[in-house]
């Protein structure tokens, strides 16, 4: 991998939280990178701190030891060359679909006429025409993410953050909305990082698949899934795929269970 | 299609949920006005001391026909409920806002806050009598602290509640400082704010009840009238007085409050309809 198509650089991050007896280490000198372009999953067990490298790479958190760089520039607090999906989607009530997909084009200094319409073609990618003047209580859960999906999209971040965005939807929605995520990424070509705990999701989306341990986390291995896209849920060529994942995952859920009981 | 939903409908006509709404509201009062009507008539309670609604009923009539005494106290009261409510709802904002975004100033002054929202207002009244004067300013005050407590505490309680994630989500986008507040910590709050708008309300119509009646220099509001009718012995313009604060305080609640709340919160499905 060349140096400068990284977009993303991880180095040495640790992350330890509470003090003294309480003291957890979540992370524990994780080195990873992410390319230019690329569809990332990030995969583990339960409590394996996925969510929180993704804080840290959002900038909600800052890393104890280690630094993470975003174009060379180390992270430091939120700010909007990254975009983040939420898995509650965190969207604003008050704001109706498009007040919500236009808050960050605004903030970051388009005119009230571009914002509307950039915000519009993000609403029409995600299929929500006609909801745009709808309150999000009114929506669906599907609805929901996919106005989340298309808010952290429409101000043109350079990654995009999805900490377990489907992971509070039915198993119909579920699938629906990572057929739909893989056809937004190939319209939008970002830097995807995308965490989840289903393998079969991380094998149907990810270019490539970061398995983490159990805490405290560090990478275990990353596969490769170079199976050109659309892709089928069973096809067989690709089902060791999801064997090679599941078995450096079981490894460590073992390990967790042992922790855990 | 507008991705609008529609409030669930009943089997019958809006119009007659509306009447039967109405019909069990009223029913209850209905009922009280009945029986004491009817144990006073009988003669179990003496009607200098407690008059029949029927005599409340005509009294208020005549104060609110000819010279029209009742609007003028009413009026009076409304002016400085407006003015010392006013000040309440800004100044309770403000400062709630700066503590609870300050850790520093919120620990310094919570304790401070805590004390003194025990404190019941009409307390005050004696020491703003020496230091404001005998008149509306006095009155005006009691007002003003009344409300400023209940907005100031919930305010502060509801930006410390905003969902953190939102917060999140907005500072991603690139929002911070005044935008962050304007967009974001005060609607996320509107739900406590709106409990402390209602709650300050009621506070404020109390203290300006309890004001007036102290305030030797006031000469016209709903609380002065029950404090006047004491020298006239005239109980019925008192139940007339209790009755005007009551409806009064009821229909503020039910106008002002609730019309925020249709506008915001459950406009935003922040809070189930009722």
């Amino acid at each position: 991998m060349k140096m400068n198509d990284q977009v993303i650089r991880i180095e040495g991050v640790s992350k330890t939280f509470g003090k003294g007896d309480r003291e957890v280490v979540a992370l524990n000198e994780v080195d990873l990178a992410f390319r230019d372009g690329e569809f990332a999953v990030l995969i583990g067990p339960s409590g394996c701190g996925k969510s929180t490298l993704l804080y840290l790479m959002a900038g909600f958190e800052s890393p104890t030891t280690g630094q993470i760089l975003l174009d060379g520039n180390e992270i430091r607090r939120p700010g909007p060359d990254r975009g983040f999906v939420f898995q509650d989607y965190a969207l604003f009530p008050w704001k109706t679909v498009l007040g919500n997909v236009m808050f960050g084009l605004r903030r970051t200094g388009a005119s009230h006429a571009d914002a509307k319409r950039i915000a519009m073609d993000h609403i029409r990618m995600v299929h929500l025409q006609g909801f745009e003047h709808a309150y999000p209580h009114t929506l669906s859960g599907g609805m929901k993410q996919r106005v989340g999906i298309a808010r952290a999209l429409a101000y043109d971040p350079k990654v995009l953050l999805m900490d377990e965005p489907f992971g509070a939807l039915d198993a119909q929605t579920r699938k629906l909305m990572q057929q739909e995520m893989v056809s937004i990424w190939e319209a939008a070509r970002k830097t995807v990082v995308f965490v989840t705990h289903s393998v079969i999701e991380a094998v149907y989306l990810a270019d490539r698949i970061v398995v983490m341990t159990a805490r405290p986390g560090s990478v275990k291995g990353i596969v490769d899934v170079d199976v050109p896209r659309p892709r089928k849920y069973t096809e067989e060529h690709y089902l060791h795929i999801r064997e090679a994942v599941l078995s450096l995952l079981e490894e460590e859920v073992a390990k967790s269970a042992e922790v855990q009981a | 299609m507008n991705g609008q939903t529609q409030a669930p409908s009943t089997k019958h006509a809006p119009w007659k949920d509306r009447l039967i709404h109405a019909g069990q509201f009223v029913l209850p009062f209905l009922v009280i006005a009945a029986v004491w009507e009817l144990i006073v008539r009988v003669g179990w309670v003496s009607a200098t001391a407690l008059p029949p609604p029927s005599a409340i009923l005509q009294r208020a009539w005549e104060l609110c026909t000819g010279e029209g005494l009742l609007w003028h106290h009413l009026g009076q009261s409304m002016v400085r409920l407006s003015i010392g409510y006013a000040l309440a709802m800004g100044a309770g904002l403000v400062f709630g806002t700066i503590l609870a975004m300050n850790r520093v100033l919120r620990e310094m002054f919570s304790p401070v806050l805590s004390l003194l929202i025990s404190v019941p207002t009409i307390a005050w009244v004696p020491v703003f009598l020496i230091t404001l004067g005998l008149g509306d300013r006095t009155v005006i005050a009691a007002v003003f602290l009344g409300g400023f407590f209940a907005i100031a505490y919930n305010t502060i309680r509801g930006i410390e509640m905003v969902d953190v994630n939102r917060i999140r989500a907005a500072q991603t986008m690139g929002a911070r400082g005044i935008r962050l507040f304007s967009a974001v910590l005060l609607p996320g709050s509107s739900v406590s704010v709106l409990t402390g708008l209602r709650l300050g309300i009621g506070y404020s119509w109390r203290a300006l009840v309890g004001g007036e009646m102290l305030s030797a220099m006031v000469r016209w509001g709903i609380g002065k009238m029950i404090y006047q009718a004491r020298f006239w012995n005239d109980v019925t313009v008192m139940f007339v007085g209790l009755m005007v604060i009551g409806l009064t305080g009821f229909l503020l609640d039910r106008l002002l409050i609730r019309w925020l709340e249709r506008a915001t919160i459950e406009r935003w499905g922040m809070v189930t309809e009722r």
